[in-house]
């Protein structure tokens, strides 16, 4: 669901930080019609004109806090992203995007479910690697995004 | 007195994500445009700052359905055991979760939630003092691949429908008889008696697999398997294979899940009820009537006017989701489809 709107098509952007360009960002929704506690978000498959972005590059930022990487979101387990919030995705990556046209393949993992699954404690040892569909939400499907890189 | 008429905010996500309606909006839409006063809403779209609202919030709420003159019928709520991520949750805390959620619910007006179908019985035993002490009945839901009663249906053992336990309502009428405690009953969702794939669902996985032949050869040759046996059936005579099982599932759909006459013997156990759908499309030769050609309203809503149910049903409109893959131009107006629903509602109860 959601599929061509999970992330902001005027959002794409390279992050600047103590001076130096260390990768981009974009904005994102939640694929579900409800929002989750924050814990249960798992991070993404992202795909950047044919290169995959890990989830130990990506961090997370909500809720006006500074970017999380998803070991530290794993721990926010009060805290909730609610349905209407926009969060953002910063992408490691030295040096950033170059300007123009860039390809984005997205798949985004929150592991809310409808109560007590045979895979749970699986998922509790390994969490699902985004990409597969597994604990993939409401949008099962890689979304392709054509963006273009903001000033 | 006869079945009232209401619609669960969770028909109108897509307005709400692009910002195009909020509940005060919806709440008006439903008093203004369809005439009539039931509200059920999905706590985690449309309380802010869930589970810990603001008082603020809560007062703008039962201010707007004052306003409207409202009722707030059914909060639906959630489990999510993998909130901790260093432990499985046990069930005494999805109990505490549970007991949270109703009190919250009583403080925002409601008189029932709706836990769902996959909530361990001893959990909703866990919450019921609470449910009581709120005077918030708990509505456990029959969501499809579920009967009402299992009979002699065979329990699929693959994929979600593998967890689903087919004596759930059982388990809540033992529950109710065992504690004499009017709170605790059943939320029937009229996916229950979906017998045939959306229009919608089929389009988008034809449009998401690289071998739409698949999809053709699913919808024509489904009936000859069981759940279990079509996943095997595929990976034999389509190695290929790309369409996810939950689709596989959903595409190979050829029965209703429940028999819409084990409806009376729960009607006082009925807390409310959802009335899903997928696309309300016009009754060939009867202009302004609409119907879901995929989904029995007429028979279920025949036997709940037998047996005198006199509770909501609440729409329940979920085809938005498989045509947000297309352009903005080609999303579904959430807001006519409720319309129309409630057209086919109105003249189904007074029939």
């Amino acid at each position: 669901m959601f599929d061509e709107y999970l992330i902001r098509k005027d959002s794409l952007q390279n992050v600047c930080e103590d001076g130096k360009v260390t990768g981009f960002r974009f904005a994102v929704r939640i694929a579900d019609y409800r929002g989750c506690f924050l814990s249960l978000h798992n991070g993404y498959y992202i795909r950047c004109d044919g290169v995959e972005y890990p989830r130990e590059l990506q961090r997370f930022q909500i809720n006006g806090k500074a970017p999380r990487t998803f070991e530290e979101i794993k721990k926010a387990v009060w805290e909730h992203w609610d349905y209407d919030d926009e969060g953002w995705v910063y992408v490691t990556k030295p040096g950033g995007l170059e300007k123009g046209m860039h390809e984005i393949a997205l798949q985004q993992s929150v592991l809310s479910q409808y109560g007590y699954m045979p895979w749970d404690e699986e998922w509790l040892r390994n969490p699902p690697v985004p990409g597969s569909g597994a604990g993939a939400g409401k949008t099962a499907v890689i979304c392709t995004f054509s963006l273009e890189l903001q000033e | 007195m006869s079945i009232k008429r209401g619609v669960s905010l969770y028909s109108y996500q897509q307005e709400q994500f692009f910002k195009q309606m909020d509940f005060h909006d919806m709440v008006r839409e439903v008093r203004e445009n369809l005439d009539t006063d039931g509200i059920e809403i999905i706590d985690e779209a449309t309380i802010k700052g869930y589970p810990f609202p603001s008082e603020s919030f809560v007062f703008d709420f039962r201010n707007t359905m004052a306003r409207y003159d409202m009722q707030a019928v059914t909060m639906d709520i959630y489990l999510d055991v993998h909130q901790f991520r260093d432990h499985i949750m046990t069930h005494r805390e999805a109990a505490e979760r549970l007991k949270n959620d109703i009190r919250l619910a009583a403080k925002l007006g409601f008189k029932n939630v709706r836990p769902l179908c996959l909530v361990p019985i001893d959990v909703i035993e866990m919450a019921l003092p609470v449910a009581e002490e709120c005077d918030v009945r708990m509505g456990k839901e029959i969501h499809a691949p579920l009967p009402i009663f299992k009979a002699n249906k065979q329990q699929p053992t693959t994929g979600m429908a593998a967890a689903l336990d087919f004596r759930m309502a059982e388990q809540i009428l033992e529950l109710a008889a065992r504690t004499g405690s009017k709170h605790v009953g059943l939320v029937p969702d009229f996916g229950v008696f979906q017998h045939s794939p959306c229009r919608p669902g089929i389009e988008y996985a034809k449009r998401h697999t690289k071998y739409p032949e698949i999809v053709d050869w699913i919808l024509e040759n489904s009936v000859n398997y069981s759940p279990d046996d079509i996943f095997t059936a595929i990976r034999e005579k389509f190695p290929q294979n790309d369409i996810n099982p939950g689709m596989i599932s959903r595409l190979s759909l050829h029965e209703s899940s429940a028999d819409p006459e084990d409806l009376r013997q729960i009607i006082p156990y009925i807390v409310s009820i959802h009335g899903k759908f997928y696309e309300m499309t016009e009754i060939p030769g009867h202009p302004g009537e609409y119907e879901d050609v995929s989904i029995d309203y007429e028979t279920p809503i025949r036997i709940l006017k037998e047996c005198g149910y006199e509770g909501y049903i609440n729409s329940e409109y979920e085809g938005q989701r498989d045509q947000q893959d297309m352009g903005f131009e080609n999303l579904p107006d959430s807001v006519e489809q409720v319309r129309r629903h409630h057209e086919m509602l109105k003249r189904l109860i007074a029939k």
